[in-house]
């Protein structure tokens, strides 16, 4: 199980924490909040959105049907959403079906812990009008949170 | 003002009296079902208040700085209007209270106005301050009030010197508002102590990026002063008028042996007394 990449979107279709990890045996390389990613997130953003769009008219009954993960021919998608519109996308290969679990630790123990207790840290990352719909650039950079979301996820990125 | 924890912690204080310092160890029988009394009776007490989340209190106490900030720039704004002209008063009155019902504008959000309470100058952010330690004043004073009336066998305040009024706060106040002891209480016997808080509860999960440290210290600083108030409270309540205590808050190095918290620096409380 190596994870490639982690993602947070904010409920104004922003992304607002990145991840990327280039090298399996090391945990630190890779990208933090990088601008070279704005296009991929862009991308996988609209991909995640279009399935959920899919999936909630494809549900049988009006209770919600969310995706919780696609497959892809190289990789994985796990996606946790909250219904603060929150959405935590985690790339990964095949090796384990689901990370759902990780993802719900991540929103519970990390997010809301050094994000949303954090009253230094803004909660809603756009701060006007003109930052919303996908049009802002604010990201997570609170050294608490990305210290944790690190020695989190690092043990898992090459087991 | 009760967590969810104290189930926990009034276990934990049944174990207490071995700790704390009663002159009365070789105490006979009845003393002891005495005290075990007491301590039922501080049980009963403890799990009859009602129970809040310790997360609401600890995010409303911390939300007092934003608030007094907020105050502060609403009070600021009106005596600039009212000295501006006093011509049509009666008029702006009028429209200024049309506001306030018809739709009354949102503060900005609490992380702005903690910076621009750390960019305010140097009057505004001491008239901030100001506000926050009458807010924890009023907290402290009424504090002692719950533990008196909790029946607490650790507390005999009738012979209470000035030291075992300052081991109350750390234990019995700090526990109650923070959930913790202080971890460490320094004095010269005349009238000055410091009291350590290695992992101050409220800013615990305070962070800015990782560049602006100085900064972030600067920043959490109004949040100490609700604990000042506090202990200037405890301390008017007990009968030291507020103009003979002195209490400043400043950051000290965490020791060695102790864990690492979330939040690099510990917190001192320097309380000096005018005996």
């Amino acid at each position: 199980m190596a994870i490639y990449s982690f993602w947070i979107f904010d409920k104004h279709c922003n992304c607002i924490f990145d991840r990327e990890w280039t090298l399996i045996s090391n945990s630190a390389s890779g990208t933090i909040n990088s601008k070279q990613t704005e296009e991929t997130a862009k991308l996988l953003y609209g991909m995640i959105y279009s399935l959920r769009s899919v999936t909630q008219k494809l549900s049988k009954d009006d209770t919600a049907n969310d995706v919780r993960s696609i497959s892809i021919g190289k990789y994985r998608i796990h996606t946790y959403c909250t219904a603060s519109g929150l959405w935590f996308v985690l790339l990964s290969d095949y090796k384990q079906p689901s990370y759902s679990h990780v993802l719900r630790y991540i929103h519970s123990h990390i997010y809301v812990k050094y994000v949303t207790h954090n009253i230094l840290s803004p909660y809603d990352f756009a701060e006007n009008e003109n930052e919303t719909r996908g049009q802002g650039f604010r990201k997570i950079s609170n050294r608490n949170f990305i210290s944790a979301v690190e020695a989190f996820l690092g043990p898992m990125i090459a087991q | 003002m009760k967590t969810k924890d104290d189930s926990n912690q009034s276990v934990k204080r049944m174990d207490r009296p071995n700790v704390a310092s009663n002159p009365s160890t070789a105490a006979g029988t009845q003393e002891m079902t005495e005290q075990q009394k007491l301590q039922q009776q501080l049980q009963i007490f403890q799990n009859s208040l009602p129970k809040v989340s310790q997360t609401v209190y600890m995010m409303l106490l911390n939300e007092c700085v934003p608030l007094s900030m907020a105050v502060e720039r609403k009070h600021g704004d009106c005596t600039s209007k009212l000295d501006g002209n006093g011509d049509d008063e009666v008029s702006q009155t009028g429209e200024q209270l049309q506001k306030i019902h018809v739709s009354p504008p949102l503060d900005p959000p609490s992380h702005q106005l903690c910076r621009e309470l750390y960019e305010a100058d140097e009057e505004k952010h001491n008239r901030v301050l100001d506000r926050l330690r009458n807010i924890g004043f009023e907290i402290g004073n009424k504090i002692t009030e719950l533990l008196v009336f909790s029946n607490n066998p650790n507390l005999q305040f009738k012979d209470m010197d000035l030291l075992s009024v300052m081991k109350f706060i750390c234990r019995d106040v700090w526990r109650q508002m923070f959930n913790k002891q202080i971890d460490n209480l320094k004095t010269n016997h005349r009238g000055t102590f410091y009291l350590f808080d290695y992992d101050y509860q409220p800013i615990q999960s305070f962070a800015l990026d990782s560049e602006s440290s100085e900064k972030e210290l600067q920043m959490v600083k109004p949040f100490l002063e609700i604990a000042v108030g506090v202990i200037k409270g405890v301390l008017a309540s007990i009968g030291h008028a507020p103009e003979d205590v002195i209490c400043l808050a400043s950051y000290v190095d965490r020791p060695e042996e102790k864990p690492r918290a979330s939040f690099t620096k510990g917190v001192s409380f320097h309380v000096q007394v005018a005996m």
